[in-house]
């Protein structure tokens, strides 16, 4: 008759066990499990993916997670208040507009040391390259990025008698005349012109797209200059409200989740959102135009290009992590394992692209299988691809960033609602950024 | 027999023993209102005068009081006052009549005035922050109860522009601010109206007095101190009010919205100035207590 035996059977046992395990847990690096955990702090986004790729990592190392999130609208005065409390956080997700302030601040620490992390860099998009780096060091490994894309119903500008969508600001203009003329949208284009987040990339976009920059290389403002800056992109705004109406004066109100649920009831036919959103403009479920949302490159402005923004988000090493070698090594394991390949593929990035249809900066992933049958479902991935090669990142992130966003955005509001003109409103957020450089 | 001196003599000790024994109950509370309350006002103002940036950690100067010059350097800050001045007179004005005329009606007997009376209070229970979401959806240009009922009533023959419209945002938020406060103020001035004795209305009846002037002549004056209430809590309320702002249009169209109360939220939580941001705090809590130290003074007065 067998018996169930009792894993210490006698009181000699368990003393020697207790022994044991004390000892281990006195010596640190002899015992993965008795190693402090990595502390991963992120935005409450793909908790659920977050959470499995976790459980994953710490089977295959030993290695323990603990793994924290907030919602993104609170993430940085988290974040923020956080580092300046000393928390223990050895890696995190970061925004490419933080860069600057946080290291600048100390918090973060280049990962130009790791030859495992800097490896991935060949198979990055240039631009998602470019946003992690700051003062000729990089700061991070991709974990989504995106970039601001153009949309058209197809069935309206069918029904229009327009047989392609526009290439050009000045015919998405005529377009929309005889979208308007004929009854098919009142305001055939819909731009999200709120304050908030979102602005700074459909300024960008805008911009970019016109040929313009707000500031050059050097961080010297451009904005007010009317050739190089971004006067025809704000001028094009003011007139597409104001003078030939396809874009509603509601615009300034308008945010970008709003914006979205406007195209997708079907009051317009053109569209600037973030690309991910065509999951959401094709789904039937969601969406009143499904089936009809078309993608097509970021129309050109007048000496322009196709050009948009892009923007990232990353996983960055803290300066905590670093100083001490076996958590900085164990830090750098999880950020491969999430922004680099997890047993031989970029699985977090699959991962989150096939289950919630998140954007990658992983050039390869373009020609993968899994990735082009899901894609196909709702959209064209040749087209997602052809306008990611020409997102530029922002050129505006800086230190000072944040306070200058808060005047610009006011300025173009300003200027939209035709409370000053085009080139006053660009000349106030041009002195904001000289004297914000300056301090 | 005890003698008056030895009475006297008896009831010190109770006495300093009584007062003794009350501070002691008094200490817990006391720390902990030291805690709470008067160490973040004191320590706030310390705060106010260093070069505090949160994203700076590594260089906090001592300016003294210069973040305070440059608060009252800055045009956005009087155009924020001026804007806080004007909602507040205008949402203190319509609480003060929209108050006094649901008071009226409700000092009324009439058929369902209790349920007209619950349902007065449904505005003060709801949180700000879901009566801010609720106006959102009223007044959003495209899918927005106002319009779909202007529209309905043949009103207006297109959708409008509400808080997009630069020149309507101030007034719409005050009409929403006013919506939620209106219970309270009908409220206190009910419980005035009630406590005004019935025999002056038989008197004056007697003396012929007709509605209009019983009204002139005994309401409006017996009302005074809830008047006087009323104004007093509903500027400081409009004066330091921020959820509608931060809600509805967070501070725009434009500059349309920016207040004072949303100037110290952008400088402290945006900013992560907390120097400037306390300073600003600061300011604006001293303009409140004068403001309710005049108030006080002129309407007070003459309770």
């Amino acid at each position: 008759m067998s018996t169930l035996k009792a894993p210490f059977a006698g009181r000699r046992e368990f003393l020697k066990a207790a022994g044991a395990t004390g000892t281990a847990l006195m010596l640190p690096g002899q015992n993965a499990w008795a190693a402090d955990p990595i502390n991963f702090f992120a935005w409450s986004a793909g908790v659920d993916q977050v959470k499995s790729h976790i459980a994953a990592f710490e089977k295959k190392t030993g290695l323990k997670v603990n793994y924290n999130n907030a919602p993104w609208a609170q993430y940085r005065d988290t974040m923020v208040t956080k580092f300046v409390g000393n928390a223990p956080i050895d890696m995190l997700w970061v925004s490419d507009s933080w860069l600057p302030e946080w290291v600048d601040a100390g918090w973060l620490a280049p990962i130009d040391g790791y030859p495992e992390l800097m490896k991935y860099n060949a198979d990055v998009d240039d631009f998602c390259n470019q946003s992690v780096r700051y003062k000729g060091k990089q700061y991070g490994l991709t974990y989504y990025s995106d970039y601001m894309a153009f949309f058209y119903d197809e069935s309206k500008l069918k029904k229009a008698g327009i047989a392609a969508p526009p290439k050009t600001w000045d015919e998405v203009v005529q377009q929309s005349l005889i979208l308007k003329q004929k009854g098919i949208s009142e305001y055939p284009l819909m731009l999200s012109m709120a304050r908030e987040s979102w602005l700074i990339e459909f300024m960008s976009a805008l911009v970019f797209s016109n040929g313009g920059r707000f500031v050059d290389d050097a961080g010297n403002a451009l904005m007010a200059d009317p050739q190089k800056g971004a006067h025809k992109a704000l001028q094009w705004v003011v007139d597409a409200v104001n003078k030939h109406k396809i874009v509603s004066p509601a615009c300034v109100e308008i945010g970008e989740l709003n914006g979205l649920k406007s195209f997708t009831s079907g009051n317009h036919a053109f569209a600037m959102l973030g690309r991910y959103r065509v999951r959401t403009l094709n789904d039937p479920k969601q969406s009143q135009i499904a089936g009809n949302a078309k993608q097509a490159l970021m129309p050109a402005g007048p000496g322009g290009s196709h050009a948009t923004v892009g923007w990232m988000r990353f996983y960055g090493l803290t300066s905590h992590a670093v100083k001490d070698k076996t958590r900085a090594a164990n830090a750098v394991k999880l950020m491969e394992w999430f922004g680099g390949k997890a047993d031989g593929q970029y699985a977090f990035q699959k991962l989150m692209f096939t289950d919630i249809g998140s954007g990658f900066g992983v050039k390869s992933l373009f020609q993968d299988p899994d990735i082009k049958a899901s894609y196909a479902k709702y959209s064209d991935i040749a087209m997602f691809e052809a306008q990611q090669k020409l997102a530029r990142k922002k050129d505006v992130v800086s230190r000072w960033f944040g306070e200058w966003d808060e005047i610009n955005g006011t300025s173009w509001q300003v200027a939209i609602l035709g409370k000053t003109s085009v080139a006053d409103a660009l000349k106030k957020s041009a002195s904001a950024w000289n004297d914000l450089k300056k301090s | 027999m005890s003698t008056p001196k030895a009475a006297r003599r008896l009831r010190y000790p109770v006495s300093r023993y009584d007062q003794r024994s009350a501070m002691l109950f008094l200490v817990p509370m006391m720390a902990v209102l030291a805690v709470v309350a008067v160490f973040p006002v004191l320590y706030s103002f310390w705060t106010s005068l260093f070069d505090l940036k949160l994203t700076r950690p590594h260089r906090v100067p001592f300016v003294g009081l210069d973040n305070y010059a440059k608060v009252f350097a800055d045009p956005l800050f009087w155009e924020s006052a001026a804007r806080t001045a004007s909602f507040t007179v205008m949402s203190v004005a319509a609480i003060m009549v929209v108050a006094t005329l649901t008071a009226l009606l409700l000092n009324e007997e009439f058929r369902g005035r209790r349920v007209l009376s619950a349902v007065l209070l449904v505005p003060w229970a709801i949180p700000y922050v879901a009566n801010g979401l609720m106006w959102k959806w009223i007044y959003d240009s495209g899918y927005g109860a106002l319009n779909g009922l202007l529209y309905q009533l043949d009103f207006i023959d297109k959708y409008m522009v509400w808080l997009g419209d630069a020149d309507k945002t101030l007034a719409l938020i005050a009409n929403a601010f006013v919506w939620k406060e209106v219970p309270l103020a009908t409220i206190l001035l009910l419980v005035t109206m009630k406590s005004i004795p019935a025999d002056l209305y038989s008197a004056a009846k007697v003396d012929g007095a007709n509605v209009w002037k019983r009204f002139l002549h005994i309401t409006l004056p017996s009302l005074r101190p809830g008047f006087a209430l009323v104004i007093i809590y509903e500027t400081m309320m409009a004066v330091r009010h921020f959820d509608m702002f931060f809600i509805l249009t967070e501070g725009g169209p434009a500059e349309a919205s920016h207040v004072m109360a949303w100037q110290v939220y952008v400088e402290t939580f945006r900013k992560l100035s907390f120097g400037t941001g306390s300073a600003l705090a600061y300011v604006m809590a001293i303009l409140t207590f004068v403001l309710a130290f005049s108030v006080i003074r002129t309407v007070g007065k003459k309770l």
